[in-house]
């Protein structure tokens, strides 16, 4: 063969990896036998060693992804959710500057379409799913102090089918939005769906698959496997969040899997969504059939999460156990009866216009005996205002903010307004960032001197990015619903000229955050090289209180 | 019954009580003004009636009298029109933010809804549901003589 350059490169630069690849490996092997021979208990097998390592302690680490008990499976979920974080973070702050004036700037169309897409999937699939099976995996081990954890190859396996549908999503450079609407989909042209659109569905496919097979193993680790001494009536609120996050994602994620394979069929044969038996319309009926629930499965683990945090920082009990089970619970039932609201100008007719507008004002009825039981537990306490805590407030004016726009938009008249345009993405915003996004950080703070092993983070820095997060979504979803109202629309890589005011205040909100973000990165990386200072409690795991 | 389980029920059927008077106006609204309402195409059109077609990236008017527009709706104010709304390639969705008007266009399905313009003058008009690459340019103006 001949001697070429680029030979040399590929092949130094393959070979690198695998050396990094080994000694990661080798540096994992040595790391889970130094943490188990920190532990004195006597080991039988590897389920036993593996549930022994789910109960300790844990620091984020890479090694995590050479070892397979749910704590590490745990970490790894953290790591890789956060990256995605980032990647669709970069996406949505470039579509914002490129809307500063009515024509498209810098993005041309099929950029700006590209970066709609991987936004709001990687957003709802790579974080908010991500962040959610991470913390779950992190938390509910030692939570329930598991004795057992013998699914790890599962869930290994699983964690790199997510993985791999996240680098799916960002690599297929579809432009067919989040929805994956037919036929827009099926048209494989970068005027249309994009030409390897179906690489995007199938990452769907597998994310959803990982979803749905760590929900099994939630209940399994919440019903089957946790230690005796905790009874039912007694499980932490977080456990219970995740019980209904997880019978939400099995009782609907797989149907909108089955219309994504349909999806990719109909590229083939078109039958199911076309011809003399299907329409365009089925698909988005099964589509919301999910598309609703995701975004419950977004918020209901943040609800459980202010429900552990709460209490530790206003030096009090929850206020009411029991209505925070009933709450949790019944907006997963309910929150499964409401998707036709997102269809109310297609054609369903106006009886079900009427039905599903009703059910959707039902929805708020669980949301506000939460909201309710958070404001009588802090009425009860005294608050200090910590990071985490300020980051819980926040997270709870956005959600009555984003609650209340939502039953607005229910209505069926006010929803022909404001259907299509940026209100509805202000809507989101409001809970996905203040509370979706707002507890995972609060989360992240408050077990910052257990995932970085005793230390201490920043307070100053983390207190400029809650400061810098909070005001940039304000500015940036305020001129959307304000903007929205008079019929901006969502989703244009261009529009008319009225708009630009609420087009450019909105991008400096988006500049806003994304600073904000880069301070918390900067704080992360400044921190974890501090020396060790603080013990490594984890404060999740602690007894909690809760009132009746 | 204990004072703390008193209270979450007072604040409960406060709430309650708000979503059931929005539900009611709702109910009422619907049923009142169904016809301004998108629904699938029944064969009874009020008043006049234009062909609406999108695709990608334009709408096209037809008027009773067989005139063809292109991103330019024209009306009379004071007269009641329904729109019969549907689809040549993916699914797209007509707006006109001032009216309060909004209904998908979708292929193989036609959906209908009614309206009076009072006020002549020119409005704008709008695709919102996306539909690929020109989704943005699916734009134009509404004329009230
Ligand atoms: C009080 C409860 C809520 C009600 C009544 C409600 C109602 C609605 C309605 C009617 C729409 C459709 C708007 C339209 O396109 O015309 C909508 C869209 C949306 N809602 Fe909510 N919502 C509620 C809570 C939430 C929560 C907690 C979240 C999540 C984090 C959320 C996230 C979303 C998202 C992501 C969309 C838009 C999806 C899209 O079109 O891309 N909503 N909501
Ligand atoms: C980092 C700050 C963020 C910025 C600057 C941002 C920006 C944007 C922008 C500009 C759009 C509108 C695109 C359009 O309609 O043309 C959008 C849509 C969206 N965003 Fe965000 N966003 C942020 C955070 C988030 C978070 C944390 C989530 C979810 C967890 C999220 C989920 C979504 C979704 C689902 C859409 C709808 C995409 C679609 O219409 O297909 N965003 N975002
Ligand atoms: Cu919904
Ligand atoms: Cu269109």
């Amino acid at each position: 063969m001949i001697f070429s350059f680029e030979l040399a490169i590929f092949g130094s630069t393959i070979s690198v990896l695998i050396i990094m690849f080994l000694l990661l490996y080798f540096y994992a092997q040595d790391y889970r036998k130094y943490l188990l021979e920190v532990n004195h208990e006597e080991i039988l097998d590897r389920g036993q060693e593996n549930a022994v390592l789910s109960n300790m302690k844990r620091e984020l680490s890479f090694a995590a992804f050479f070892m397979d008990d749910s704590k590490s499976i745990g970490i790894r979920y953290i790591i890789t959710s956060l990256l995605f974080f980032f990647i669709a973070g970069l996406a949505g702050i470039g579509m914002r500057i490129s809307l500063w004036n009515p024509n498209p700037t810098f993005l041309t169309p099929i950029q700006y379409n590209v970066l709609l897409t991987e936004h709001g999937t990687l957003m709802l699939y790579g974080w908010a799913t991500g962040s959610i099976l991470g913390l779950g995996y992190y938390l509910l081990p030692s939570m329930l102090k598991i004795k057992k954890d013998k699914l790890g190859h599962l869930n290994s396996a699983m964690f790199w089918f997510y993985f791999i549908g996240g680098v799916l999503l960002i690599f297929s450079r579809s432009t067919a939005s989040w929805y994956f609407y037919y036929p827009l989909t099926d048209q494989l042209t970068e005027a249309g769906g994009g030409t390897y659109s179906f690489a995007a569905l199938a990452g769907v496919l597998l994310i959803l698959t990982a979803a749905n097979v760590a929900s099994i193993v939630f209940l399994k680790m919440i019903f089957l496997d946790r230690d005796k001494s905790i009874r039912l009536s007694k499980l932490p609120l977080f456990a219970w969040s995740i019980v209904s996050t997880a019978l939400l994602i099995l009782s609907s994620a797989p149907v909108s899997m089955v219309a994504d394979v349909m999806l990719i069929y109909d590229l083939i044969n078109p039958i199911f969504f076309t011809g003399s038996n299907g329409t365009a319309l089925g698909y988005a009926i099964l589509f919301w059939f999910w598309g609703h629930p995701i975004v419950y499965v977004a918020v209901i683990p943040a609800f459980g999460l202010i429900y552990e945090l709460l209490p530790k920082y206003a030096n009090t009990k929850v206020y009411s156990y029991k209505s925070g089970v009933v709450g949790l619970l019944l907006l997963m039932i309910l929150s499964g009866t409401v998707w036709g609201h997102h269809l109310f100008n297609s054609g369903l007719g106006t009886i079900w216009d009427l039905i599903f507008s009703t059910t959707s004002f039902l929805v708020a009825i669980p949301s506000a005996i939460t909201v309710f039981n958070w404001i009588a537990t802090l009425w009860t306490g005294k608050i200090r205002l910590t990071v985490p805590m300020l980051f819980i407030l926040n997270a709870i004016v956005d959600f009555v903010i984003g609650g209340v726009t939502g039953v607005m938009q229910a209505d069926v008249g006010i929803n022909e307004l404001i259907h299509g345009t940026y209100w509805v993405t202000a809507h989101f915003h409001f809970i996905l960032l203040g509370m979706t996004t707002g507890m995972a950080f609060a989360a992240i703070y408050a077990l910052f001197p257990t995932l970085s092993g005793g230390r201490r983070y920043n307070v100053a820095m983390a207190k400029a990015h809650f400061y810098l997060t909070a005001l940039g979504t304000y500015v940036m979803t305020v001129p959307w619903a304000l903007g929205g109202f008079q019929g901006m629309p969502r989703r244009v890589a261009g529009y008319f000229g009225i708009f630009q005011s609420y087009q450019d205040a909105a991008a400096i909100g988006g500049i806003i955050l994304g600073i904000g973000q880069l301070v918390f990165l900067i704080n992360l990386v400044y921190s974890s090289t501090k020396p060790i200072s603080v013990s490594n409690e984890n404060i999740l795991e602690s007894e909690v209180v809760y009132g009746e | 019954m204990n004072k703390r389980v008193q209270y979450e029920l007072i604040w409960l059927i406060a709430v309650i009580a708000i979503l059931a008077l929005s539900a009611l106006a709702n109910y009422n609204y619907t049923v009142s003004s169904s016809k301004e309402i998108a629904q699938p195409y029944n064969g009874d059109p009020a008043g006049v009636v234009i062909n609406v077609t999108g695709y990608q990236w334009g709408w096209q008017f037809q008027y009773p009298n067989g005139t063809i527009t292109t991103d330019k709706l024209v009306l009379m104010a004071n007269v009641t029109y329904t729109l019969i709304v549907t689809s040549k390639d993916v699914i797209h969705d007509l707006y006109i933010p001032q009216f309060g008007v909004q209904v998908y266009a979708v292929y193989d399905h036609t959906n209908e809804v009614s309206f009076t313009p009072l006020v002549p003058g020119t409005y704008i008009m709008e695709c919102v549901e996306y539909c690929g690459e020109y989704h943005y340019e699916m734009r134009g103006e509404v004329v009230v003589l």
